[in-house]
């Protein structure tokens, strides 16, 4: 469609942008997703996206330090723009081109044969290669000046001439700044001030100190050593580690099922409840943390309770409990990937020195996905079997993309958060982890399949009365014994222990002795141990000897026969009396209720205390409850391929209709088809020239677009609308104008 | 996956699959770094703690191979975490060393020089510390060495103690094994210890722990200072050691309430060293008072706290423990390992029992209910009297007599913690009481004739608990205890365990009032028991069958004389 005019160069990065084709193009939008959304109305408003300093910073920060130094050479060449050739002259040895066609793809350079950086990269690029800014006026003769440079001075300037041109003045305790190598080569010029306490070496100096590298030392790609291991014993040491954090969410959720814990005012949970989780788990207060925070994460675990102040697992619990270990794990290690909280941060102080409580609002870091990603697929490119110990991990990630290295500080922290789910094993990703990165949830589960054992659906009881259960257990049976016996150590397997408190628990949930007998019978692949028996039926025998119930209010009488009056009367029916005792009947009714009837029947009740003191008026009056926090908003969308799609055809419709306006449209008002309306449309179709349509639809909201026209008549055009990618028919009476796309010469 | 035997636990338990077929190979790949914590029927508990992988470092175990053990035998993937823990936890030993410096003495040295600053800077380890000889050097006083080991292991940086041991003043002493041979697990217990220098052994009650005591005096050949719980116990061990050895009766020393004989081999009770007057230990000067070259500690699980402290100047002296269970009520299992030394040897009950060591026994409680009366008395009680109402009930009484029916020609002890209680049984059962009060004379000679059968029935309080040797009883029956002390109830049991002459079941009853404390304790104490693999039948009184009887115990035709 947009055909390359000619020999000349484009002159502009907008010119430069309507030679490059669809394919470039959707690339472009799709490695600068931010400029695309929402879509440029055509390739000038593309190019002004693509100035807006926010996107170029973006952009840049996802470039490696190889092609960083590409684009510093074009940023210091002293013209506008530079040869490809001067370009690879520029970096010996260096993958130049490879740079390049990353940095033109992105639009951070653009040109064919002579690359140029648009204004807002330039500006973005505070210190190109490190150097400072030059000095105006230029120094007269460099290498005089830096010859006058004592031993101690040198050492400055070639500091300042490595990767940061920025340097601080020292300061003394009274705040002044002594006479020292800085302040002397501030005095000479040497150095410029930036503002009151640093200093900046400027370039003219910081290139000739460099000498026959002005770009830096060469920023190939790091090549750490890697040590190999077979894949399988990761793959089992990280199965393990699946293992343990399944079972761990699990046992913190039927902990707080159990009993909940309370939401803090300013949000997240009480530093009491997660140290009485930790001693519940048997597990330290950090890697409490850790399991809450993944579980709140996957959506196992959020607020919940009459006034939504209580920590509780969510009905996703239910759903995930049921669920094969793989899905189990993957859905974990899946909603880790993704999740925005720096679960490190939890326990640390924050600037107000207090500790940061776990699930607090406070622990949200944008970044901390994207590091998250970086970290896995960095380890992801390597072969399996091979890995990276940490600090090799945190040069290559700085290398890939230097301008984020702050953010990497992360690094360790994620990576221990890896091991703890069994994603990364000693700087190895295991196929659980590969899966995780390559096929999100699904592919992670798929990756650990057959590596997690399969559930069991029986115990073996013991002597002791310990029920040891050899595996995970199927989800029914789980529930179960959860409820009949205490657990008292868990992994691989389980061991639960009968008490008298877990019989006694299991009849309070309407068990009977002849179900327990039953239940331990067909559970245990061993003979149940007499002693179990004995158990159970002493529990039993004890258990509902007392009898507990609820009544709002009583009314008690020393005068028997007064209470048997008032309970044979007709007119206290109302208020729902029965006997409990002698001398005591009770009612469902408040005591107010209760009152009000007897005092209407003609009897004199008195109100009571608790403590048995007559009462005279009714105390308490009602409160609303606080309303509880909000939650943190969710991630950015990638872009789709159709969304890109869609959006270069929307360009470049739009680019052609702009340079189409530059004739006169044939215009009408809507409703009232004209000679040129028709005789331009008839034009277009005979020709099969596209048309840049005005057009009203039934809902009387207007709209510009480029269409295809293929057939008229009766009233109707039909044609392929490119900017929405499908082909209808207008109605020629509400279309308002008309022009051909490449105008009358094109 | 695997189909190991080993089940590793997220708690660092260890569940060991006893009918699976590598479970021998399995146990003996753990026992150096584990602690056995139970041994059921089917599943064994042990537990890794870093006391038992220092343990196993002291005995040159490295961590590669406890990784490769919890790896190779186990049925599921064991999370990394855990095997990283461990290898840390092992690391830490041995980066301290106490060591014989020619010039300086005793000094603690190390291969890490953080850890030693650390350490010095402790305010639990600096008082013990001397004079800083260079960046990896501290001098020790030779009289800290103990209490510095004690306090480096509660730092979690314990040290490898290399500066070995006196030899002690000789003294020949040899095994008589004329008519006997030391057993095979007793000769792996004293090799074990010997090899180790210094430690713990622990075997079951009635395994024979004073013959690796004997055999460990027959190894050092030198001076020998005994500490046991009683008098009569170490006039037991006296026995024992001139039968055994080719020590004679002067050579061997009674040191106790009674008699003050320092010989070269001197048997003291725990009682007579915590002695005090105004104060003070009067008899302290017994430790200097020979050039001892082994110091023993029978029951070592009940050494009282003033002997810790003691044990702590004793470091240069070679010493051995033999206990039943490590586990001490008092939860100083620590002060154990750095003042006498880690454990060197132990054994499962059951296993012992299957080698015709100690004899089989079944357990047996018997379940009494108490009548009206009792029931309301009971009710109404202040809660620290209740235990003991419900388990000196009245109703008990001929439940216990119908027990004793049932084993018409054996030999049977009446345990119980309740003085009145005691004599009540003496004057119904017709048999005599020894408790607290009794002689030294006369305890001697009831026991005495208990093992020639001229007495079938003896009446015993507490102080029968430990080390009496009475081989003949077949049969103990519990009335009373001291709450839920599962050691007692251990302890009670081994005074059955002896092997008989004609391999015959050894019978342990338990009478307990149901619905009761006594039966909540009971249940505790028997815990103990079902741990170490033995299981309880439970029976009502009622449904309690004679002898002949469905269910009771075979007709033996009554021996004729």
């Amino acid at each position: 469609m947009a055909t390359t005019e000619g020999t000349t160069a484009p002159a502009t990065l907008a010119a430069w942008l309507r030679t490059r084709t669809d394919e470039q193009l959707g690339a472009l939008l799709a490695l600068r997703p931010d400029v695309a959304r929402p879509a440029p109305s055509d390739v000038v408003g593309l190019a002004t996206r693509l100035a807006v300093p926010v996107s170029v910073d973006r952009a840049l920060d996802e470039l490696d330090a190889a092609t960083l130094q590409v684009l510093d050479v074009v940023l210091l060449a002293p013209g506008d723009g530079l040869t490809r050739a001067e370009l690879v002259a520029a970096l010996p040895g260096a993958p130049v081109e490879d740079g390049l066609e990353l940095l033109t793809a992105r639009a951070l350079l653009w040109g064919d044969d002579v690359v140029h950086a648009p204004e807002p990269v330039r500006r973005a690029v505070r210190h190109p290669a490190g150097l400072g800014r030059p000095r105006t006026p230029p120094p007269a003769d460099v290498e005089d000046d830096l010859a006058t440079a004592d031993e101690e001075e040198r050492a400055v300037l070639e500091t300042l001439a490595g990767d940061n041109p920025v340097g601080r003045l020292p300061v003394d305790n009274r705040g002044t700044s002594p006479a020292g190598p800085a302040r002397r080569l501030l005095q000479r010029g040497l150095l410029t001030r930036v503002d009151a306490a640093t200093v900046e070496l400027p370039r003219q100096y910081g290139l000739a100190l460099r000498g026959d590298r002005p770009y830096g030392p060469s920023r190939v790609r790091p090549e750490p050593p890697t040590v190999y291991r077979d894949p399988e014993i990761t793959d089992r040491r990280g199965a393990g580690a699946a293992l343990e954090s399944v079972g761990r969410v699990g046992e913190l959720l039927t902990a707080l099922e159990e009993d909940p814990a309370g939401l803090l005012r300013s949000g997240g949970m009480a530093i009491r409840d997660q140290k009485r989780l930790a001693k519940a788990l048997k597990v330290d207060e950090a890697a409490v943390a850790f399991h809450i925070e993944v579980a709140h994460a996957a959506g196992l675990l959020d607020l919940g309770g009459p006034h939504r102040d209580e920590w509780l697992p969510s009905r996703g619990y239910d759903t995930w409990r049921e669920q094969a270990l793989p899905e189990r794990w993957a859905l974990l290690a899946a909603s880790w990937l993704d999740s925005l909280r720096l679960i490190a941060l939890v326990g640390q102080r924050d600037p107000a020195g207090k500790a940061v409580n776990v699930l607090s609002p406070d622990v949200v870091r944008h970044t901390v996905p994207a590091v998250r990603r970086s970290v896995l697929t960095t380890l992801g490119e390597l072969r399996p079997g091979l890995g990276l110990s940490t600090d090799d991990l945190l040069a290559l990630l700085r290398w890939q993309s230097p301008r984020r290295s702050d953010r990497f500080v992360l690094v360790p922290a994620l990576v221990a958060e890896a091991e703890r789910l069994g994603i990364v094993v000693e700087g190895r990703l295991s196929s659980g982890g590969r899966g995780l990165l390559t096929g999100g949830e699904e592919g992670a589960a798929d990756g650990m399949r057959g590596l997690l054992p399969e559930p069991v659906d029986h115990v073996l009881a013991q002597p002791d009365l310990s029920l040891v259960a050899p595996g995970p257990l199927v989800a029914e049976l789980a529930r179960t014994l959860a409820t009949v016996a205490d657990v008292e150590s868990s992994g691989g397997a389980t061991v639960f222990r009968v008490s008298e408190g877990s019989v006694r628990r299991a009849l309070d949930s309407g068990w009977s002795a002849a179900e327990l007998h039953d239940f331990f019978a067909r559970a245990s692949r061993t003979p149940v141990p007499q002693a179990l028996d004995y158990l159970v039926d002493d529990v039993a025998r004890q258990h509902g000897r007392l009898r507990v119930g609820a009544i709002e209010s009583y009314v008690r009488s020393d005068d028997h026969g007064l209470l048997s009056q008032v309970l044979s009367d007709r007119r206290t029916a109302g208020a729902e009396l029965r006997r409990l005792a002698p001398g005591v009947l009770v009612s469902g009714l408040p005591a107010d209720e209760v009152l009000a009837v007897l005092r209407s029947s003609g009897y004199a009740p008195a109100g009571e205390s608790a403590g048995g003191a007559v009462l005279t008026r009714p105390a308490g009056r009602p409160r609303a409850t606080a309303r509880p926090g909000s939650r943190p908003a969710t991630g950015p969308r990638p872009l789709g391929a159709e969304e890109v799609e869609a959006t270069v055809r929307e360009i470049r419709a739009g680019d052609a209709a702009l340079a189409a306006r530059r004739t006169d449209p044939a215009r009408q008002v809507p409703g009232v088809t004209t000679a040129s309306t028709l005789e331009l449309l008839s034009r277009a179709v005979r020709e099969q020239l596209p048309v840049w349509l005005g057009y009203v639809d039934a809902q009387g909201s207007g709209s510009r677009r480029t269409v295809q026209p293929l057939t008229l008549g009766g009233g109707f055009l039909s044609g392929f609308d490119e900017g929405r990618g499908e082909q209808r028919t207008f109605a020629v009476h509400r279309i308002t104008s008309v022009e051909l796309v490449d105008g009358p010469t094109g | 996956m695997s189909d190991g035997p080993l089940i590793v636990q997220s708690d660092k338990t260890l569940l060991l699959e006893v009918d699976h077929p590598q479970s021998k190979e399995c146990r003996a790949a753990i026992a150096p770094f584990a602690e056995l914590e139970r041994s059921p029927e089917h599943v064994h508990t042990y537990r890794v703690t870093p006391l038992a992988l220092w343990n196993a470092r002291a005995a040159g175990h490295d961590a590669e191979q406890v990784v490769d053990a919890l790896v190779r035998f186990s049925r599921y993937p064991v999370p990394h975490a855990l095997l990283v823990d461990v290898a840390d936890t092992m690391d830490r030993f041995g980066r301290l060393t106490l060591a014989n410096n020619p010039v300086h003495g005793l000094v603690l040295t190390t291969t890490d020089r953080a850890v030693l600053t650390e350490v010095a800077r402790s305010k639990k380890v600096a008082p013990m510390l001397g004079a800083r000889i260079d960046d990896d050097t501290i001098q020790v006083h030779a009289s800290e060495r103990g209490r510095l080991k004690q306090a480096l292991l509660k730092v979690g940086w314990p040290a490898e103690d290399l500066a070995g041991y006196v030899d002690g003043q000789a003294h020949p002493i040899e095994l008589d094994q004329a008519d006997w041979h030391l057993r095979d697990y007793q000769q792996e217990a004293v090799d074990g210890f010997w090899a180790g220098g210094s430690g713990v052994v622990v075997l079951p009650c009635g395994a024979g722990k004073t013959l690796v005591g004997a055999a460990a005096m027959a190894e050092a050949k030198a001076t020998t200072l005994i500490l046991v719980t009683n008098t009569v116990a170490g006039r037991q061990w006296k026995r024992e050691l001139i039968a055994r050895t080719t020590l004679t009766e002067d050579e061997i020393g009674e040191y106790s309430g009674e008699r003050k004989e320092i010989r070269p081999v001197t048997i003291a009770t725990y009682q007579v060293i915590t002695t005090r007057r105004k104060g003070e230990y009067r008899h302290l000067d017994l430790f200097d008072a020979q050039d001892w070259g082994l110091i023993v500690y029978d029951e070592v699980h009940l050494l009282p706290a003033p002997i810790f402290r003691l044990t702590a100047d004793l470091q240069s002296r070679r010493r051995l423990g033999l206990t039943a269970t490590l586990v001490r009520e008092d939860g100083r299992e620590d002060d154990v390992f750095s003042l006498i030394g880690p454990k060197r040897y132990d054994a499962p009950w059951r296993d012992i029992e299957a080698q015709g060591y100690i004899a089989p026994a079944e357990c047996i409680e018997v379940r009494v209910a108490l009548d009206d009366e009792e029931r309301m008395t009971y009710a109404v009680a202040e809660p620290e009297e209740r235990y003991k109402i419900a388990a000196t009930a009245q109703s008990k009484m001929p439940v216990i007599r119908r027990i004793l029916e049932r084993h018409p020609e054996e030999q049977k002890l009446v345990i119980g913690a309740y003085l009145d209680q005691l004599e009540e049984l003496g004057t119904a059962l017709d048999s005599p009481v020894i408790q607290g009060s009794t002689t030294n004379k006369e305890r001697e000679r009831l026991f005495a004739a208990f093992r020639t059968g001229e007495i079938k029935t003896l009446v015993v309080s507490k102080v029968a608990n430990f080390s009496i040797d009475l081989p003949e009883a077949a049969v103990a029956v519990q009335v009373s205890g001291t709450f839920g002390s599962r050691q007692e109830e251990a302890q009670r049991l081994g005074r059955v365990l002896r092997p008989k002459a004609d391999g015959r079941t050894a019978h342990f009853y338990t009478v307990v009032s149901r619905d009761t404390l006594d039966s909540e304790y009971a249940a505790h104490r028997q815990r103990f028991l079902a741990e170490q693999g033995y299981a309880y039948t439970i029976v009502d009184a009622a449904d309690l069958a004679g002898r002949g009887e469905v269910n009771g115990p075979d007709w033996v035709e009554p021996t004729a004389d």
